[in-house]
């Protein structure tokens, strides 16, 4: 290779443009295509949810009095709307109700997620950094709580929960905040939060788990003796040193809760221990289809399908992530 | 190695203890139970149940015992009386519960009236506790009894009768799925970037993501509802047997209880089971094996000449179960789980069911019973996964 050669490919070398860290793994991401269709569809769903009170022609608790099971299209006599989806089995309709359940599904997903993911970081990165006997007994605890069976006890504590409203106040500040959210009263919002409560208090683990790792490799790097030396305090070096690092594990965990927590409010609902009828959500109204399913045997379709779109999607999501946010891949 | 069992071993009996502790008081503190019927007809006047009619009752649920005393009885049958030493007998005037509790009504702050109980009439002393019924404890096989399943029978009579049910289904469905999910991922993981793996990957993905209740009514409305209205054979879904004979065109006509019977009905749910069950051992197990093939013995069993079938199956499956006999170990409790939402979707009279409506109708004793032998069963596994981690690989050592 002669030298004129090895000065041009330098030259080349240096115009490569630079690109930040998130463009890189956003190019990453956007080879993986079920995950990109996922992310459409969930943006999608997210955005129905949000205009929930614009695109949804009826109140969820509106009753269309002897219009019990009309067919999809009907035009309500008195005010012109129209049921897309027909009414369920006491006239409510049906297609209003599950851009609202769809609303409330999502949103006790995404809260958990958050409240389990930051406890899990919290823990974590206390467990990891103090370590001696802190860590020991975060982590016993952490282990103890993965060896009990989690739906059974997830069954046991909602089932008191939900029934018993003076076992567990909540206060009113954040009854109305989800009441807000969900576009319900205080409440009927009760359950919602108590579900969020339960989730995130039996998802944080495996976010705790990550966290602490991370720390725990990161602890004797040099650049963290770098910052301590340098005055940093505790807090500080978790917060800059170590959190990003930790970063790319917790998200493809986030998204990963994300459908579990949808699944698991589902199934909770599709039980009857989760939140109950008046208030829609996509479990509740799989279940109440169940006994209807011999004569109309698509119902059970409705409310079901989005389960499990958000589901695939958030895994496929996940899936995406996981190898966008590999350093192992290059470009 | 000793040590670390003994180790072990304690850290299982803690953590059953305190599991059994939590779940005991939380179902224990709220509101129900075999009371609250009793609370309503008495409001509404008819009938009038005096004061003793609700201390007796109380007494034949040891609903007057404070908690932690009524917990050891449950826990151990004991105590069931003064503890004697020699001829004397000690502690028999500890009060233990409350026989007849005062309720006031008191104006709460958002303005309503509820009755809270503010003292105690009649105090229950250990004395008291000779000579009444006490259950042996869990260890001896003894539950108590139910509340309102099957109000006075035993516990453990519940759970015996519905225990085969589940057993059947998990059973069956472990089996099957084993015997279909390992050959399949390992088919998959040699036919790598095949069309067989890309649609198998993607079929076992979305099983995975696939809820099993959702899952459970497309298989009833697709074997069952539809074919069923358009004259089709059909498989019948929900009870384990049907109460009247039924007639499957081409099957011919089915005996309601018959082996013929029990067999329909046992498809559908242990379909659903395994199907859902195929989709995350496969994966598992192709993965293992993508892991294992990379490895220098394979690529070395290859150079020796073995024919592609002895690598495969002697050198690289054999190591690619190791990491999926601890996972199949650690499911099994969950497995459980599994059959509690497909058991209420199939209302098939197994456990999970059993579970789900102690839980509904506040029958602790049998949702306590079933959730205590599930924690055992749990605890054992994780201890057995950990033990079997250091039989299949010797590079692990347990500490």
């Amino acid at each position: 290779m002669s030298t004129a050669q090895v000065a041009n490919l330098s030259a080349e070398a240096v115009t490569i443009e630079e690109r930040t860290p998130f463009q890189i793994v956003m190019k990453r991401f956007r080879r993986h295509r079920l995950a990109m269709i996922s992310l459409v569809v969930m943006l999608g769903m997210f955005l129905i949810t949000i205009l929930a009170p614009v695109i949804a022609p009826f109140e969820i608790q509106e009753l269309s009095v002897n219009d019990y099971f009309i067919k999809w299209g009907s035009v309500d006599q008195a005010t012109g709307r129209i049921h897309y989806m027909g009414t369920d089995n006491i006239g409510r309709d049906y297609f209003s109700r599950l851009v609202y359940a769809g609303r409330i599904s999502l949103t006790v997903a995404i809260l958990s997620t958050i409240i389990s993911e930051l406890i899990g970081i919290i823990v974590g990165a206390v467990s990891g950094f103090f370590g001696g006997w802190i860590d020991a007994i975060l982590m016993r605890f952490v282990e103890f709580m993965l060896t009990i069976p989690t739906l059974p006890l997830l069954l046991i504590i909602s089932s008191m929960l939900l029934r018993n409203d003076e076992l567990l106040p909540i206060p009113d500040p954040v009854l109305k905040f989800m009441g807000n959210i969900l576009l319900l009263s205080p409440r009927d919002s009760r359950n919602a939060v108590l579900i969020v409560m339960v989730l995130a208090g039996f998802g944080w683990l495996s976010a705790a788990q990550l966290m602490r790792g991370t720390v725990l490799s990161l602890r004797e790097q040099t650049f963290v003796e770098a910052s301590r030396s340098l005055g940093a305090s505790n807090f500080r070096i978790i917060m800059r040193d170590m959190l990003p690092n930790a970063m790319a594990p917790i998200i493809v965990d986030a998204s990963l809760n994300l459908a579990g927590y949808v699944v698991g409010e589902a199934a909770l609902a599709f039980l009857g221990f989760g939140i109950q009828d008046p208030v829609p959500t996509w479990g509740n109204m799989l279940a109440a289809s169940q006994q209807f399913m011999l004569d109309k045997p698509w119902l059970p379709l409705i409310p079901g399908l989005p389960i499990f779109v958000c589901s695939l999607a958030f895994n496929y999501i996940g899936d995406g992530l996981r190898d966008a946010l590999d350093p192992r891949l290059k470009l | 190695m000793t040590a670390y069992f003994i180790r072990r071993i304690l850290q299982m009996i803690l953590v059953i203890f305190i599991s059994a502790v939590a779940t005991y008081a939380l179902l224990n503190l709220a509101p129900g139970g075999p009371l609250a019927g009793l609370r309503q007809v008495q409001q509404t006047g008819r009938v009038k149940i005096t004061e003793d009619d609700i201390a007796r009752i109380r007494a034949y649920f040891e609903l007057d015992l404070y908690l932690p005393v009524r917990f050891t009885r449950w826990l151990a049958g004991w105590p069931t009386g003064p503890v004697t030493i020699g001829n004397k007998a000690y502690l028999s005037d500890m009060v233990v519960g409350c026989r007849k509790p005062v309720e006031t009504e008191i104006l709460n702050d958002q303005g309503k009236y509820e009755s809270v109980i503010t003292g105690c009439k009649e105090l229950v002393y250990m004395k008291d506790l000779e000579g009444r019924r006490s259950s042996r404890g869990i260890f001896r096989g003894d539950f108590g009894l139910s509340w309102r399943i099957l109000r006075d029978r035993p516990v453990s009579d519940l759970i015996v009768s519905r225990l085969p049910k589940t057993l059947q289904l998990i059973g069956l469905e472990t089996l099957l799925s084993l015997l279909i999910g390992i050959p399949l991922g390992v088919y998959s993981a040699v036919r790598q970037y095949s069309k067989f793996d890309y649609i198998f990957t993607s079929l076992a993905f979305m099983g995975s993501a696939m809820p099993t209740f959702f899952f459970g009514i497309v298989m009833i409305l697709l074997f069952s509802i539809i074919p069923k209205g358009a004259g089709w054979p059909f498989l019948p879904a929900g009870l384990s047997e049907s109460v009247r004979g039924y007639t499957i065109p081409v099957i011919g006509a089915v005996v309601a209880g018959s082996v013929k019977d029990r067999l329909l009905h046992l498809v559908l749910p242990v379909a659903v089971l395994t199907l859902v069950n195929i989709a995350g051992y496969s994966r598992f197990v192709r993965a293992s094996m993508l892991e294992v093939m990379k490895q220098d013995y394979v690529r070395t069993a290859r150079a020796k000449g073995l024919s592609e079938t002895a690598v495969i199956l002697k050198h690289a499956f054999r190591n690619a179960l190791i990491p999926f006999i601890t996972i199949v170990v650690f499911t099994s409790p969950g497995l459980f789980s599994g059959a509690i939402i497909t058991e209420s979707i199939f209302s098939w009279p197994g456990m999970g069911r059993l579970y789900l409506l102690a839980l509904g109708d506040n029958d602790y004793p049998v949702a306590m019973a079933i959730f205590f032998i599930l924690a055992v069963l749990t605890v054992i596994a994780t201890l057995i996964r950990d033990i079997l981690y250091t039989v299949v690989d010797p590079r692990i050592r347990l500490s």
